[in-house]
């Protein structure tokens, strides 16, 4: 029988006077199961974590059971000293007595013998815990970007460095081609061309960036810290590439109105797309007068896109810089402006005479060589306009390969089509996979400043954990699968979020990563034969603990 | 010349956490310096966030956790930055550090100290709307754990021989004669992440804020909400009724100050929840302008709540004006050119951010440029290298704009400090 220590803590008055910890020492005693109680007054104060280091040591004592408060509060503190003891620091069990009986147990004698409960079952379960070792893994801190736009272009940018490559695959394309087609940028309407020319220079005077165009890849197989991506290039087939991290930036697409037939798309060839409209030779095009109409396609996807307004905008100065006469109007339901200088940039579109009409309905038709726009504003006031073209601001849709690229690592896609975050608001560019990360149009709608901010937001977690040279810790209390056990039902594979249990189709047993696996217990609950095992909540630990609370 | 690595970030909201916590990651030594006794910002003060309602304490405790658990990250409370010489890669700073009076190594935290405390005053974090003790923490959960003595209102100041609360303490955690320090630290590169304030919007007579009792703005309305707030989430009048009708304003000094704060809609959208969640029978109108709810997901809150109920009313034009009985207020505004009114209860102002006093005057004490409305200005493109090299700012500091946007700000500016102070 291993030799087993118990602590209690006083708490100062805390644990100390709202339970009879006399009794508890006393009922401990004639239970005969540990080979020796000790009390302090504060365990976690120096004081107390010298006594309880030099404690174990003196007794000899091989396990420990440690009552005090949460261990949110303290058990990384009592680990540390059990490796001080010479413990391995898993072979402990903190009970909480402090805010699971002292603090809201008012009874006294309840308090008592609640505290009682939970620390014979912490007993009983310490006894079947196994040392736990650390592992560290060596990581490459490379980095495979996939895209072609603006965002992978930052993103290598910004990961780039003496000892960290990056490889950047244009799938099909030219670096930056969909940028060739845009005239200006949002709200600087500064030249797209220039800008983007400055920034794949930028990325071609950079040796520790390799770009390979019109690129196609094979597959991408491994895990956080050691990826391998298989690419057929211009010139090689089979091309591998090692990194520690993958960077999706593929760009998101504009939605393509064919739907919306009142809107006249596909049916008059003056109704362009905004995208469209940026590749069209404006000078040969004439317009007088032109409708730009926004939150085309909203309704159905689902949400705002967020650039549109400013981009209808920006499209309306354009036409107005190069045709004063022209008269060009807005058609909108709610301007989103959501940035400190975009009521300033409305404003100025304004006084340069766009106009603004917001609408409830709108439709367009054919009149004579022209079209016609009927409108209803939201007063019920019905009007109509004809105008030379229409330009339908459309919102933004996930590019086409998100789905398949979201397949290869098991990132599930949101219900708009777009790839999931690991959490939407505190870790907005990573996802549930470790070490591969989402930016620009593959996460969702978003402007160019979302799209080089969530570069340097991935470069930020890559340079942050991938630290060149550096051992990865891994995670401790994580799962593992018996072979012995194991009939290959995949039950696990379904349940793991991060995609770490994997099927071992030739053995036809599970497998558990220990890189990717979290050690949720997500497996070890759903497994049908009890095969898969959370290290730290085996289900023996677990049974043990509950017969002494159920007895 | 060798860089210094080491580097400072000034304010503990939910930028500075997360800026300090992936540098630390990285083996730098950071050094957080933060104005208040506690830290987490004002992120702390709401019960849940859009879209999908989470509760807000749950989401940063953790993170919060771990910081205090981070051997490289000194976090600094009661602080400020007082001075600050050298340059890019070999900054020196002086940060002038006020007494706490209650020792951190020695308080458990377990509260015995405060309530004894004979002296009662205002809450600045309820936003007034609860008293607290000359000895006291922020709010129930608020971080570190570890109370802080007020020195303008304890009763020693005035000059009594009061020491009730040294005399409850079982862990000798008092010290009445802890004393300012002044520290000078030797950093690298600096972020600044010292947040944002919500205008004070009593000067619009239309509003009638500080004027009628029961014109809330949007942090009061969230503290009523708090389960861990002045009245454990009960929403109430000044008069300790429930409200039957709630008026929401958006847009609130927007012409004062020219811009869109950004996050109202979905924050109102979100109060408008609430209110449906706690008083089923209630009303909830939400005045708006341009409904502003921009990225995926919150199109589907909104739509969320429409369904529960909550009407939508356009109008640019709109007064607040107390019924003659004290008791209910009602709302005049303009719909279509029609005058229109609606009689509620309570009325929630979204008024613009601003930003935080703090922001200004280190801008100023550092060098910053600042932009039109204030904030500290940025590189075109770059949104978080501020005018000094060597200097970055991340979330409210920077503008208005949504948590999500906070994080991604901070993780930028991780890349660019790493890049900046490697060899």
């Amino acid at each position: 029988m291993a030799k087993i220590g118990l602590y209690l803590c006083e708490c100062g008055p805390n644990i100390a006077q709202a339970i009879d910890l006399d009794e508890i020492t006393e009922a401990i005693k004639k239970d005969n199961k540990v080979a020796g109680i000790e009390r302090h007054k504060l365990l976690c104060s120096d004081d107390g974590k010298k006594f309880l280091a030099e404690s174990i040591k003196r007794n000899a004592f091989e396990r420990v059971v440690i009552a005090a408060c949460s261990p949110k509060q303290h058990e990384g503190t009592f680990m540390e000293v059990m490796l001080e003891a010479g413990l391995n620091a898993y072979m402990f069990q903190l009970v909480n007595i402090r805010e699971q009986c002292a603090w809201v147990t008012p009874d006294k004698n309840a308090a008592t013998l609640k505290a009682l409960t939970v620390i014979r079952a912490a007993i009983n379960r310490v006894k079947h815990h196994a040392a736990l070792e650390k592992k560290e893994i060596e990581c490459n801190p490379n980095v495979i970007v996939i895209g072609n736009g603006i965002a992978a272009i930052e993103a290598a940018l910004k990961t780039a460095h003496n000892d960290r490559k990056v490889f950047l695959i244009v799938e099909g394309k030219r670096i930056g081609d969909t940028y060739k087609n845009r005239r200006l940028l949002l709200s600087s309407m500064q030249s797209a061309e220039e800008f983007l020319r400055s920034k794949v220079d930028e990325l071609k005077s950079n040796k520790q960036i390799e770009v390979f165009e019109n690129s196609k890849i094979n597959e991408i197989l491994g895990f956080f810290g050691n990826f391998i991506a298989n690419i057929d290039t211009e010139k090689n087939k089979n091309v591998e590439l090692a990194a520690g991290s993958v960077i999706f930036a593929l760009e998101a697409e504009s939605f393509v109105p064919k739907a919306l037939t009142n809107l006249g798309y596909g049916k008059f060839d003056k109704v362009y797309t905004a995208a469209e409209f940026e590749t069209i030779d404006v000078d040969e095009t004439e317009p007088k007068s032109v409708a730009i109409i926004h939150c085309v396609g909203r309704k159905k996807l689902g949400y705002c896109s967020k650039f549109c307004c400013m981009n209808s905008m920006k499209i309306a100065r354009y036409i107005k810089e190069r045709s004063h006469e022209s008269k060009v109007v807005q058609f909108y339901r709610n301007l989103c402006l959501p940035d400190k200088q975009y009521d300033k940039f409305y404003k100025d579109t304004k006084e340069k005479g766009v106009e603004f009409v917001r609408f409830q309905d709108i439709e367009v038709a054919g009149e004579e060589s022209r079209l016609a726009i009927k409108y209803k504003e939201e007063n019920g006031k019905e009007s109509k306009l004809l105008v030379d073209i229409v330009i339908l601001s459309t919102g933004l849709v996930p590019a086409s390969k998100t789905e398949e690229f979201s397949q290869m690592f098991n990132i599930p896609l949101d219900e708009y089509g777009f790839m999931k975050e690991e959490h939407n608001i505190l870790n907005p560019v990573a996802t549930i996979t470790e070490g591969v990360f989402i930016i620009g149009g593959v996460r969702g709608p978003g402007d160019i400043d979302d799209s080089l901010e969530q570069a340097g937001a991935a470069a930020g977690k890559i340079l942050s954990s991938l630290v060149p040279g550096r051992l990865q810790p891994l995670e401790t209390k994580i799962s593992r699968v018996s072979e012995v056990i194991c009939i290959g039902c995949g039950v696990c594979v379904n349940v793991c979020a991060y995609g770490a249990v994997k099927l071992d189709e030739s053995k036809h047993i599970s497998v558990v990563n220990e890189v990717l696996c979290r050690g949720c217990g997500n497996c070890a609950s759903a497994c049908p034969s009890g095969a898969a095992q959370h290290r730290h909540f085996t289900t023996k630990q677990i049974n043990q603990e509950m017969i002494e609370i159920l007895k | 010349m060798s860089k210094n690595k080491d580097i400072l970030v000034i304010g503990a909201g939910l930028a500075g956490i997360e800026v300090s916590l992936l540098l630390a990651n990285a083996g730098r030594k950071v050094y957080l310096v933060e104005r208040e006794s506690y830290f987490g910002g004002n992120a702390i003060k709401s019960e849940e966030i859009t879209p999908n309602m989470e509760c807000a304490t749950c989401m940063l405790a953790p993170k919060q956790a771990d910081l205090l658990e981070n051997k490289n990250i000194e976090l600094m409370t009661l602080s400020e930055v007082k001075g600050i010489s050298g340059d890019v890669g070999d900054f020196k700073i002086e940060v002038s550090k006020c007494a706490r009076y209650v020792s951190s190594t020695n308080c458990i935290g377990c509260g015995a100290c405060f309530e004894p405390c004979p002296v009662s005053v205002d809450n600045e974090f309820e936003e007034k709307l609860s008293k607290r003790k000359a000895i006291y923490i922020a709010c129930a959960g608020a971080l570190p754990n570890v109370p802080v003595i007020d020195m303008d209102h304890c009763l020693r100041a005035k000059g009594e021989d009061c020491n009730i609360c040294k005399e409850a303490c079982m862990f000798d955690a008092i010290v009445y004669d802890d004393k300012n320090e002044t520290i000078e630290i030797n950093v690298g590169a600096i972020v600044v992440a010292t947040g944002y304030t919500l205008a004070d919007t009593s000067h619009l007579d239309k509003y009638g804020y500080g004027k009628f009792k029961n014109v809330f703005n949007a942090f009061e309305f969230e503290r009523l909400r708090a389960s861990n707030g002045p009245t454990s989430g009960v929403i109430q009048t000044r008069d300790h009724k429930q409200p039957k009708s709630i008026g929401l304003i958006h847009c609130v000094g927007r012409d004062e100050s020219g811009y869109c704060s950004q996050v109202c809609c979905m924050y109102l959208t979100k109060f408008a929840h609430y209110i449906f969640d706690r008083l089923p029978e209630a009303k909830a109108y939400q005045f708006f302008r341009e409904f502003s709810i921009p990225g995926k997901g919150n199109q589907k809150f909104s739509n969320e709540v429409r369904e529960k109920g909550v009407e939508l009313i356009r109008t640019k034009n709109l007064k607040i004006s107390e019924n003659s009985d004290g008791q209910g207020l009602k709302i005049e505004y303009e719909n279509e050119s029609v005058n229109e009114s609606i009689d509620v209860d309570m009325v929630v102002l979204a008024p613009y951010i601003k930003p935080h006093p703090s922001t200004t005057k280190l801008a100023k004490l550092l060098g910053l440029e600042l932009d039109d409305f204030g904030f500290i200005k940025t590189g075109a493109f770059d949104s978080v290298s501020a005018m000094r090299p060597g200097v970055f700012v991340i979330g409210c500091a920077e503008g208005p704009k949504f948590m999500k946007n906070v994080i991604i700000q901070a993780q930028v500016a991780a890349a660019n400090t790493l890049r900046l102070t490697e060899d």
